[in-house]
């Protein structure tokens, strides 16, 4: 192997590595993986390569003894992109589509009526104390909501979500009046 | 004329501390309040200690900043003091004080930037919060209220209802028990607690470090993280059925066996411990969870 195809591996190596690790498909997505895994007979090759170019050039550019592990990860992510494409149209009931829509819709009416009630309060002017927290709080409800819409069964976290609004609703409105804050 | 106006700055830097000085003004107020009466305080920046004695007054010293004035209003069972600041007064030194306080009294004591510090307190109820400002508190305390925006909240108080919120500070509490609940959004949690009924720790991305000597009978222990890892280390006496589910992280337990789908993140643990008497549940959504047993 000469340098430019070690360059070039090491540039694979990379992208594999940067690969997104936190974007764990919906918990419906891994339920149809399994069931269609279940169903499908191990003689029949999942076509990975043919369909994930980034596991096909690694499959292409390198010996197979150097890539176990990568062309592993490729196939895992490639799996977990194809099975959800291939498989959704299969799911046999609707069930878990209404559950995830409805988690999430009632993640949107909670935002929607957070939004409402900030709409109704100045921005403008609050105390410096506070920034730091109200960033905080916005960036976690951020994160809550990403949960929101990669876990359809957690219903816990609108609970949390709902929490995280209402604090951040009362440290702005006694942000409004910064005597306030210390009474 | 350069010698006397370099004289007159240089007098002028040797001076300015004492100016400051001079600008502070002395606060010594004490004042009758009557068995269970309530007292506030209030103090924008600076300090504020409190500390407890056996007398049926109220006394408050230090020291205020240019341009403040304390406000006083009082009767037989109530003593408010509030330290008023000039508009725009940023640049100025905050109020440092020193509050005593009766036994069986109600405190309630808010700050925004300014630290708050009580000890050596026997109260019916104690409310402390800060915006900034760290939050200690120690003695006694029928119930207490500790609240800090991004400061961190330290409790060792004998209580029988502890209820602590952050939202990016974190939460220590030692010796509560009974009824407690931590709740903080990013800030870490660590509780070190003695019996308790009904437990409640939530967070979004803090870690929670809870440990209790022992759950009182039909006892609810509720602890929640969506990113934060949780960890609750119980005696092995300890009754109770336990509940755990976590979407993507993992679950470690001493009691029980965890269930995890062939296929994908996450699992589940549903597990019974001695008899059963009480409830503890355990939610997160990519924190790890661990549950130990035998402290």
């Amino acid at each position: 192997m000469n340098n430019h195809d070690n360059n070039h591996d090491e540039v694979l190596a990379q992208r594999l590595r940067d690969l997104p690790a936190e974007r764990i498909p919906p918990a419906a997505v891994w339920e149809r993986i399994s069931a269609g895994l279940e169903q499908t007979p191990r003689s029949e090759p999942i076509v990975v390569a043919s369909v994930s170019p980034l596991a096909d050039a690694v499959a292409r550019r390198a010996p197979r003894r150097h890539w176990p592990r990568h062309a592993a990860a490729a196939a895992v992510v490639a799996l977990v992109g194809v099975a959800s494409v291939l498989l959704l149209p299969r799911q046999p009931t609707a069930a878990v589509a209404i559950e995830e829509s409805s988690l999430q819709h009632q993640a949107n009416t909670i935002t929607y009526q957070y939004r409402q009630a900030m709409a109704t309060i100045p921005q403008e002017n609050l105390p410096v104390e506070l920034q730091p927290a109200l960033r905080e709080l916005d960036a976690s409800a951020g994160s809550i909501r990403s949960a929101i819409a990669q876990s359809p069964d957690a219903g816990f976290l609108l609970g949390q979500l709902q929490r995280t609004y209402a604090l951040r609703l009362e440290l702005t409105r006694k942000g409004l009046n910064p005597a306030g804050l210390s009474t | 004329m350069k010698a006397s106006i370099r004289f007159l700055l240089a007098a002028g830097v040797l001076l300015a501390p004492f100016g400051s000085a001079l600008a502070q003004t002395a606060v010594n107020r004490t004042l009758p309040l009557s068995n269970g009466g309530r007292v506030e305080l209030s103090n924008v920046a600076g300090s504020v200690t409190v500390r407890g004695w056996d007398r049926n007054e109220v006394q408050l010293t230090g020291t205020l900043g240019d341009g403040q004035r304390l406000d006083v209003e009082s009767s037989a069972n109530r003593v408010a003091m509030k330290v008023v600041y000039p508009r725009n007064s940023h640049s100025s030194r905050g109020a440092v004080l020193e509050l005593r306080v009766p036994r069986a009294a109600e405190l309630q004591a808010s700050t925004v930037s300014a630290n708050l510090d009580v000890a050596e307190v026997d109260l019916r109820r104690l409310q402390a919060s800060s915006v900034s400002g760290s939050v200690t508190a120690r003695g006694q305390a029928g119930e207490a209220e500790l609240t800090s925006v991004s400061g961190d909240v330290q409790s060792q108080l004998r209580t029988s209802r502890l209820n602590t919120t952050t939202v990016s500070g974190e939460i220590d509490a030692r010796g509560g028990s009974g009824e407690v609940s931590a709740n903080s959004v990013s800030g870490e949690i660590t509780l070190d607690l003695g019996n308790v009924q009904r437990l409640s720790a939530e967070s979004v991305s803090g870690d929670l470090g809870v440990r209790s000597s022992g759950l009182q009978p039909g006892g609810r222990v509720n602890l929640e993280t969506v990113s934060g890892s949780v960890t609750l280390t119980l005696p092995a006496r300890t009754s109770a059925q336990l509940k755990v589910k976590s979407f993507s992280g993992d679950i470690r337990s001493d009691v029980g066996q965890v269930q995890r789908p062939r296929h994908g993140p996450g699992s589940s643990l549903d597990a019974r411990i001695g008899s059963g008497d009480g409830d503890i549940a355990i939610q997160s959504h990519s924190g790890d969870v661990r549950v130990s047993l035998g402290r």
